[in-house]
Formats: C-alpha cells, sequence, structure tokens
C-alpha cells in the first residue's frame, strides 16, 4: 500500500480531532509495512498458538482461541488487508485488542516499539478513492523518519464479519 | 480502640444499613439474624472476652423476637446492663411500655435517619 | 436515609421479592388451613419488614398500602377473627398490588394511585370494621420526639426550668447511666442548682447495688424548648417520674418534688407522612461533570464522548441482562465449598513438595496425590454447580395461584398436585423455565381439559386433575405436566397440518411425528382463539425456550384419557455431557441428548431417494444423511458412508443421520460463549475448552440440519 503524505499546512483546513486516542501506538509490521495501534486498546501479545477453525466463516477470520478460560476470535490482518498470506514464523504474534467490550485477537508477523506519536505528526490518510478502502485509517502517523499506519480498531473489526450479536440471532 | 455494636434484624437489608451508618461513625459492628442468633453471638463473644457496647435490635422476627431477646440479655450476668435499643415500626406508648418492661434502654422508630440513631447511641453509651 | 445507601437498594428488592413471595404462598396454604397461625405469623412479618424497611428508601406508597394490610393481618394473626374466602381473595388481591408497587419502585416508574392503590385501601378497611376500636386519644405517657422530626421552629426565649426526676428502680438494669442523661441536659444551657434526694435509700444492708434510689433536681437555664429537655429523658417514664416545670426568669425556687402530671399528646410526625420523598437515581456521569472535564483539560471532547458512549452501551447490557447479578447463597454451602479449597490448597502444596526433589521412585505417591488432586477438583466442581443450584419448587411458586385463577376463568375445577419441588437445578435453568411450564399448564386448563358436564358425561370425575412433577433421572432433569383430559386427537391434528400445508395428505407418519406437529409455528386446533391461547404462538416457543436450554420436550398422549409433556433439561446450563468426534483434523462436541444411537453403516442400508437425497435406513426407517464436511467445509478421511460412522440425531421431531469419521469418546463440557466476544455461528451452538487447551466446537443441532438442508435444498 503506497502512501503519499500531505503536508500539515495544505491540510491545515482539515486538521481535525484524531479520533480520541492517546499518543502512544503499538507497533507492529506486515510484510514492509508499519502499522500502530492505540496502546490504550491492546490488552496484551500472545505467541501465536493454535487456532480452532469456525466454520463458514470469511477466510480473514482464522476462528477462535482460547485466551484464560475466554473464547477469543482471532483474525488474519494480511487476509483483511487483501495481503499474500505467509507461513507463520518465530515472530508471528497475536495481538490481543480489547473494542467496545470484545476482546480479539489479530494475527501479524511481528511487533516493534511502543512509541509516542505527537498529534502534529499524525496526518489524515490520502484518499485513494473507490480502488483501496482506507475507512479503518485513522491517520498516517510521522515517528523518527518512519510512517505507521494508524489503525481505527472499531471501523476495522466492525463491518460485516462481526455483527451484534443481536442482528445476528434477529436474522 | 473502638467500641463494639451489635445490630440485630431479620432483614439483612435492614441490618446493613444499620451497620453501615454505624461503621461509618467509627464504630464497629457484629450482625445477628434473630435472638436466637444474636445470644448464640453473644455467648460467643463472652467465651472470647468482649461484650456489645450497645444492642440494637428489630423487634419482629422469627425464632424470637425483639422483646423475648430483651429480656433473655437481661437475665445473663455478663450483659445485664448493656444498653439495648429496640427498632419498632410503632410509636405507641403501648409498645413502648413493652420494651421498656422487658427491659429494653431505649427505642427508636422506624424509619430513622443515620443521624437520629447515632444520636441516640451516643446517649446511651455508658 | 442520608449517605449513599443506594447500594443496598438491590438488598432491599431482593428481600421484598423473597418476602412477597413468601405472602403468596401462605395465602395459599391459608386457604387450605385458615387457622394456621404460623402461616399467619410468617405473612404477618413479611409484610411488615416491607412496611419497614420502605420508607428508608423514599417508598411511602409502597410502605403505607403494606401498613394498610398489615393492620388487617395483625387481628388476624391475634385469633380476633378468622380468615375467610372473602379476605384471602382481597389479601391476594393486594399481594398484587404490592407487587406492582415493588415493581414500580424497581424501575422508577409512577403509579396511578387512584386506581388501584386506593381502592384497595379502602376495601382493606372496610374489612377492619370487626376489629377492636381504633386507639383512642390516650395521653402520652412518653415524651414522644423519637420520630423522624420535621424541624421545629426554635424559640429562642430565654427560660428557667425545673427539672425534677425520679427514676424507676430498675433504671440501671435497662442499662441506662443518669450521668450521661445529666451530661446532655447540661449542654441545652447552664445548670443553676442540683438537688440530690435520699429519701428511698435503704439501710446498707438491705441496699441492691443494681437498685436506683436516687432522684434529683435541677434548674437549668437554657434558650432551647421544653420539647429538647425532654428529648433528653425520652426513654424514661413513669414509674420513672419526670416533671418540667418553667419559671419565671428570676426566682430560682427550688421545689419539692411532685407527681408528674401527664404531658398532653404531642404531635408526632406521622411517619405515612414522611416529607422526604427521596428520588432513587442511580450514578450516573452527568453531562455537567463530563463539560466541567473537558474544560479542565482533564479529558478530551473525544475521550468524553467514548467514555459516555461506553456508559450507554454498558446501560443498555446491564437492561438486557434479566439475570440478577447477585445472588444469594445457603451459607452451609458456602462453607463446604471453602473446606474443599483448603483441602485443594493441602493437596497442591504436597504435590509441590513432591515436584522439588522427584525422583523416579516417587511415581507411586505422585500417582496418588494426582488421584487425590483429581478427586478434590471434581468435588469442588459439583459443590460450585451446587451453588447455583435452587430447588425447582421456586419456579413451581406461582402455579397453584395460576391455576386456581384459570379454573375459576375457564369455569372448570382443577386441582393442581405438585411433587418433587425439592428437586435441585441450576439457576438459570429456573429463571427461564417458568414462561414454558407456565404456556403448558395454561394450555391444559384451556383445551386439554374438559368441562365437568363432559367428563361425568365421560365417566371421568368431575374434578380434573393436573400431575406437575420433577425428578432427577440420569444425570439430567425431568419435568412432568401431566393432565387427566382429552388428549391429542391425531386425527383433527393430521388434518389441520394438511390444511396448512405441513404435510401432503399422503405422508405417512408415526403418532410421534403427529405429535411433533403441535410445535410447528401458528399451528393450533383450537376452534376458537381464548385469550388464554389457541391464538397458534405458544407451543413452538415452548419448544425453542427449552431446547435454548439445551433441552427436549416430548409428548404422550391418550385420546380420551389425557396428555403428558416431558420435558427434559441438563442440570445446569453450563455443563453438558457431550461426545467428542472427529472429521479430518478437525473435532467437534455433539450433546449426547441429542443422540439416539451411532452406527457403521453396510452398503447397502445406504440408499438415494427420489425427493428425499440420501437416507439411511435404520431397522426399517429412513433417516437422512448429513455430510458434516460439506455443511462445515472441511476435508474428510472418508466420504463414503459405509466407510465412516453415522452418529443418528433427533431434533424437533426427527430424526438425521450425521456423517463423520471417527468417534472420540465421551466427556462433559463446559460451555463456554462464542457471541460474547463474537458473534453466533449457524450450526455452532457453543464452544468448550479441551484438555489440551485448545478450543472444542460444540455442534448446534437444529442449526446443522437446518444448514444442511440449505446446502442440499431437499425438503425433508
Amino acid at each position: 500500500m503506497a502512501m503519499v503524505v500531505a503536508t500539515a499546512t495544505q491540510e491545515s483546513g482539515q486538521q481535525q480531532e484524531i479520533g480520541a486516542e492517546g499518543n502512544q501506538f503499538l507497533t507492529f509490521c506486515l510484510g514492509d509495512e508499519l502499522y500502530g495501534i492505540d496502546i490504550l486498546r491492546v490488552k496484551e501479545i500472545k505467541g501465536y498458538t493454535a487456532i480452532t477453525k469456525i466454520p463458514n466463516m470469511p477466510s480473514h477470520i482464522k476462528g477462535v482461541l482460547n485466551l484464560r478460560g475466554t473464547i477469543v476470535p482471532i483474525i488474519e490482518l494480511r487476509t483483511k488487508f487483501g495481503m499474500a498470506t505467509i507461513d507463520y514464523t518465530a515472530f508471528t504474534v497475536i495481538i490481543v485488542v480489547v473494542v467496545r467490550d470484545r476482546i480479539m485477537g489479530l494475527v501479524v508477523d511481528s511487533v516493534s516499539d511502543v512509541v509516542n506519536i505527537d498529534k502534529r505528526d499524525i496526518h489524515l490518510p490520502p484518499e485513494f478513492g473507490e480502488k483501496v478502502d482506507v475507512s479503518f485509517l485513522n491517520g498516517i502517523g510521522n515517528s523518527g523518519g518512519k510512517l505507521i499506519a494508524l489503525l481505527e480498531m472499531e471501523r476495522l473489526l466492525s463491518d460485516g464479519d462481526l455483527q451484534d450479536t443481536a442482528a445476528a440471532v434477529a436474522a | 480502640m473502638s467500641r463494639v455494636i451489635l445490630v440485630v434484624d431479620d432483614s439483612p437489608t435492614m441490618r446493613g444499613m444499620v451497620s453501615h451508618a454505624l461503621t461509618e461513625a467509627g464504630f464497629e459492628t457484629k450482625e445477628a439474624e434473630n435472638g436466637k442468633d444474636a445470644l448464640i453471638k453473644l455467648t460467643m463473644m463472652e467465651v472470647g472476652g468482649t461484650k456489645p457496647d450497645v444492642i440494637v435490635t428489630d423487634v419482629n422476627m422469627p425464632e424470637m423476637d425483639g422483646i423475648e431477646l430483651v429480656r433473655e440479655i437481661r437475665k445473663l450476668s455478663a450483659f445485664k446492663h448493656v444498653p439495648v435499643l429496640v427498632l419498632t415500626t410503632d410509636n405507641t406508648d403501648e409498645k413502648k411500655e413493652i420494651g421498656r418492661a422487658a427491659g429494653a434502654t431505649g427505642w427508636l422508630v422506624k424509619p430513622f435517619d443515620s443521624e437520629l440513631i447515632l444520636k441516640v447511641i451516643r446517649k446511651v453509651l455508658l | 436515609m442520608n449517605g449513599d445507601y443506594s447500594k443496598f437498594l438491590q438488598t432491599f428488592f431482593e428481600e421484598v421479592t423473597e418476602h412477597l413471595s413468601v405472602l403468596e404462598s401462605g395465602l395459599l396454604t391459608l386457604e387450605q388451613n385458615p387457622n394456621d397461625v404460623e402461616v399467619l405469623n410468617r405473612i404477618f412479618r413479611s409484610v411488615h419488614t416491607i412496611k419497614g424497611a420502605g420508607p428508608m428508601f423514599g417508598f411511602t406508597t409502597m410502605s403505607r398500602f403494606a401498613h394498610k394490610v398489615e393492620t388487617l393481618l395483625d387481628p388476624l394473626r391475634n385469633r380476633k377473627f378468622s380468615a375467610t374466602r372473602q379476605i384471602i381473595d382481597l389479601l391476594l388481591e393486594s399481594a398484587d398490588c404490592l407487587n406492582m408497587l415493588v415493581e414500580a419502585a424497581k424501575n422508577g416508574t409512577v403509579i396511578d394511585e387512584n386506581k388501584t392503590v386506593l381502592d384497595l385501601e379502602a376495601r382493606l378497611e372496610t374489612c377492619m370494621t370487626v376489629t377492636a376500636p381504633a386507639p383512642g386519644q390516650k395521653p402520652a405517657l412518653y415524651p414522644s420526639s423519637m420520630a423522624p422530626a420535621v424541624p421545629a421552629p426554635v424559640t429562642s426565649t430565654h427560660q428557667t426550668y425545673q427539672i425534677s426526676w425520679k427514676p424507676g428502680e430498675d433504671l440501671f438494669q435497662r442499662g441506662l447511666n443518669p450521668l450521661k442523661l445529666f451530661e446532655e441536659m447540661g449542654r441545652l444551657g447552664t445548670v443553676t442548682s442540683c438537688v440530690l434526694a435520699t429519701s428511698r435509700l435503704p439501710d446498707l444492708a438491705d441496699l441492691n447495688p443494681e437498685h436506683c434510689y436516687l432522684s434529683w433536681t435541677y434548674t437549668l437555664e437554657t434558650d432551647y424548648p421544653r420539647e429538647d429537655i425532654e428529648s433528653v429523658f425520652e426513654f424514661t417514664a413513669p414509674p420513672d417520674g419526670l416533671t418540667i416545670t418553667a419559671l419565671s426568669s428570676s426566682s430560682p425556687a427550688a421545689q419539692p418534688p411532685q407527681e408528674p402530671d401527664p404531658e398532653p399528646a404531642r404531635s408526632v410526625v406521622d411517619e405515612e407522612d414522611d416529607p422526604r420523598l427521596a428520588e432513587v437515581f442511580f450514578g450516573q456521569m452527568s453531562d455537567s461533570l463530563g463539560a466541567i472535564l473537558v474544560e479542565q483539560k482533564a479529558v478530551t471532547p473525544a475521550q468524553l464522548a467514548m467514555a459516555l458512549d461506553h456508559q450507554e452501551t454498558l446501560r443498555a447490557k446491564s437492561k438486557e441482562k434479566k439475570v440478577e447479578a447477585s445472588m444469594r447463597v445457603d451459607t452451609e454451602k458456602v462453607d463446604k465449598l471453602v473446606n474443599l479449597v483448603g483441602e485443594l490448597a493441602i493437596t497442591q502444596s504436597m504435590l509441590s513438595a513432591l515436584g522439588g526433589h522427584f525422583e523416579i521412585k516417587h511415581l507411586p505417591i505422585l500417582q496418588e496425590r494426582l488421584l487425590q488432586l483429581e478427586r478434590n477438583t471434581q468435588e469442588i466442581q459439583e459443590r460450585v454447580m451446587g451453588i447455583r443450584m435452587l430447588p425447582i419448587g421456586t419456579a413451581f411458586n406461582r402455579f397453584p395461584r395460576l391455576v386456581r385463577d384459570l379454573s375459576a376463568k375457564v369455569g372448570k375445577n382443577i386441582q393442581l398436585l405438585i411433587s418433587g419441588e425439592e428437586t435441585e437445578l441450576d439457576r438459570s435453568v429456573i429463571e427461564s423455565i417458568g414462561d414454558p411450564l407456565t404456556h403448558l399448564l395454561r394450555n391444559a386448563c384451556d383445551h386439554g381439559l374438559e368441562s365437568p358436564e363432559e367428563r361425568v358425561a365421560a365417566g371421568k370425575p368431575a374434578q380434573c386433575t393436573i400431575r406437575l412433577n420433577a425428578f432427577h433421572e440420569g444425570g439430567k432433569i425431568c419435568i412432568t405436566v401431566e393432565d387427566d383430559g382429552r388428549g391429542l386427537n391425531r386425527d383433527k391434528i393430521l388434518a389441520k397440518a394438511i390444511e396448512q400445508r405441513i404435510i401432503t395428505g399422503n405422508d405417512t407418519l408415526s403418532d410421534d411425528q403427529v405429535w411433533a406437529l403441535i410445535f410447528r409455528p401458528g399451528f393450533s386446533t383450537a376452534e376458537k382463539l381464548t385469550d388464554l391461547s389457541g391464538r397458534g404462538v405458544g407451543m413452538d416457543v415452548v419448544k425453542r425456550n427449552i431446547e435454548e436450554l439445551s433441552g427436549i420436550v416430548t409428548i404422550k398422549t391418550v385420546t380420551g384419557r389425557g396428555t403428558i409433556f416431558t420435558l427434559k433439561l441438563p442440570l445446569t446450563l453450563a455443563i453438558i455431557e457431550g461426545m467428542t468426534i472427529r472429521v479430518g483434523e478437525d473435532t467437534y462436541i455433539v450433546p449426547l441428548l441429542s443422540i439416539l444411537e451411532s452406527i457403521r453403516p453396510k452398503a447397502d442400508m445406504v440408499k438415494t431417494l427420489i425427493g428425499k437425497g440420501e437416507v439411511i435406513n435404520v431397522r426399517g426407517a429412513c433417516y437422512p444423511i448429513v455430510r458434516l464436511y460439506e455443511v462445515f467445509n472441511l476435508q474428510p478421511e472418508h466420504k463414503n458412508p459405509a466407510e465412516a460412522i453415522l452418529v443418528i440425531l433427533e431434533t424437533e421431531g426427527e430424526r438425521v443421520g450425521v456423517m463423520v469419521d471417527e468417534i472420540l469418546g465421551q466427556q462433559q463440557v463446559v460451555i463456554k460463549s462464542i457471541e460474547e466476544n463474537f458473534r453466533k455461528v449457524d450450526g455452532v451452538a457453543g464452544a468448550t475448552i479441551l484438555g489440551d487447551g485448545t478450543v472444542g466446537l460444540i455442534l448446534d443441532v437444529r442449526g446443522l440440519v437446518k444448514l444442511a438442508r440449505q446446502e442440499q435444498s431437499i425438503a425433508v
């Protein structure tokens, strides 16, 4: 996913509140690209363990996992972002996040650092038109010269695949 | 060393609220569900070498009601002179007389607020 | 009460609910034994408690109404008169009204008092006219300043009072200390004189140190009103003689103690006029607080929005949950559990010790300790489950009343016999079982049972009998609702089913399949709709409710003799017996309750029928085959049924054979929710944690069959 960063001066009129997130992010890798999640959302980081498949699910939903007695769904982020899947390595981890009272896990290639990104260094994601859906990006952050795609967890994990239980039951 | 108050009432809500009011004011509380239970708790306290500074009891309880409890307390030498307050919903002189005759120190009419019960407790504390 | 007592609100409601239940069941018992004093006392106490505790939370109407009920119950329990049917009916109505008031209090809604409450209060009062006259205006013996006082206007005149007090001999024996009273009195102003009277003191030899023989006369200058002085001595009265005389401000003349003259009755604040109509509201972060926080830059507007949002979802969630968040548990059960946990800790430390310096020669000891551990955990598991168990009687409680009212309504003579109330099952099952049972009872009363004339004509006793029974069997709980009515009519049901195009005229159905038809949505053979039932919306809901509890419901009936509905439920919702099966590399768990049998079919048992697809012939009956690997998109080991295993399952009166590679075993599984963090999955009822820590999926048989049909789109 190529990224173009617009400068602050050009976007001055569009600088709006970038979510309710603080400015500490856990960064992780998918291939060459760096992504970030608001640290407040991160519950823990687990090594990859056996996941139980759930039948008839979209391919990015790998299955569920036992997290100390709670059943947690696991999402393969590469698949979600339309990237090719790779074999898991010793660095493959599951980032356990909390989104709207649900606990979920994200499979990523590896985790990187926790970084502080000042609000001024976060810019709105550019518009790519219909080709690429960037609704789940909160913004692009700049930390020490590296570009980090900051994920908007609620948008990422609530369209379609994880419907409210109520809606699913009513169906 | 804080003062100990024994709260006797079969309603857990009332017990809880009275205890709460008292502990907020710095007292230590013990609880019993009815007359019989209270006597057992008192016996245990006696064995342990302590006794309550005040006993607060409801009247209407199963097993043994408050009035009977007061009578029994007055029979025990260890607790003969412990002040006993009776909680009653009845404001009639009749009821007060019955309590007094049984040996109660004083009474509180429900509903009461924490200010009132603390005032009365302080008054009867020996 | 001042201070934060809202947390006691929940305990209050729990308690009141129990008391209301005691009240109703007590009244019904009373109907059979109107002179049972014990029951009367129990009911009285329950109403009394509600009356007393209500005002502490500001529920004045509830309390006032309870008081009226109590006023009728008091003479009853004192045998002033006996409880007639009319009185009991009135009391039952009052119990309903109390119920309504409590519900309203719980939900914070306001009741239109004029209609029900005042009407009932009036009727309760009229009922009381036989009792002793209302307490007259006797002069008060005691200074009555004990009620929660509306602050009286303070008159700030300076006055001198002479206070003579001659306490009764038993003063000390009541735990009163005169010194404390004098201290309190002294705080009201200035004591200018004190005279001690020792006239009652006997000789030392006759003196009882526990008696009070002294009396005192004080003069007190004070700005406080007389009531305040009286309140100091509030617990004293004749034979405690108390006289308070106002003296002219300048003459502190000592006067001889006089006999007390009774004070005129002081107006007491009637507890029924409690001006404190405290509204109960639960702590909430109001917008204004949020605004302050934002202003102080403690939070950003976005964080505030998120927090408010979160609070909203929580509130919505908590409203959804009907299950109570707290529960009352037998202390004995808890104590036993505490002991067991203690034993567990011991076993654990023994194992630790062993593990510290383990040598192979210690192996037998290790095995023994592990066995001990197994026993400990098993017992703890049972006990913990037991904590959630309650006798089913609590669910059966409302039925006598229900049947009584129903039988009056439909004009039939119906008696309800209940047995097995002490059978225990999980709290949550009890909560959910009420509705389906209610519907079955309603159905029986309305349709299943005949009118007295019909019954006599048929040679049956005029009185109908419904038997409600509960018992444990084979690790499950069975509840039966049996009536001696008409029974189900096979032809009528078939006719209706054909009319509703559920089946065709050519289908042959076994009796069981015919009875199962009544569980179809919208199905009813009732000739007319009554407002009890007959709308045909009931039985399918009953079935669904039971299945949601992982249970099954079956029917047996004999035309003309009656019908018996049997509900079979697991002891707890949380644990079921499951059979573990394997398809390829995936394992699933099938609820044992649904399994009829498992077979390794021979090739000639498998057929393909036109219009029905693949079926398996088991002793003459043909069941459709469900290829689990197709429905779930798995990689099986075997695709040929003759090489695989077929597990015959039953759901909704129909049977299917599910094809699996291997049966791995049977085990108890603890059901965990998938929906909590994910969503409902078709064909999957829940999940469990297997022995190796991985997640195992539990099949939802009904859902699976539905999925299979969608896959194969064949009418079964």
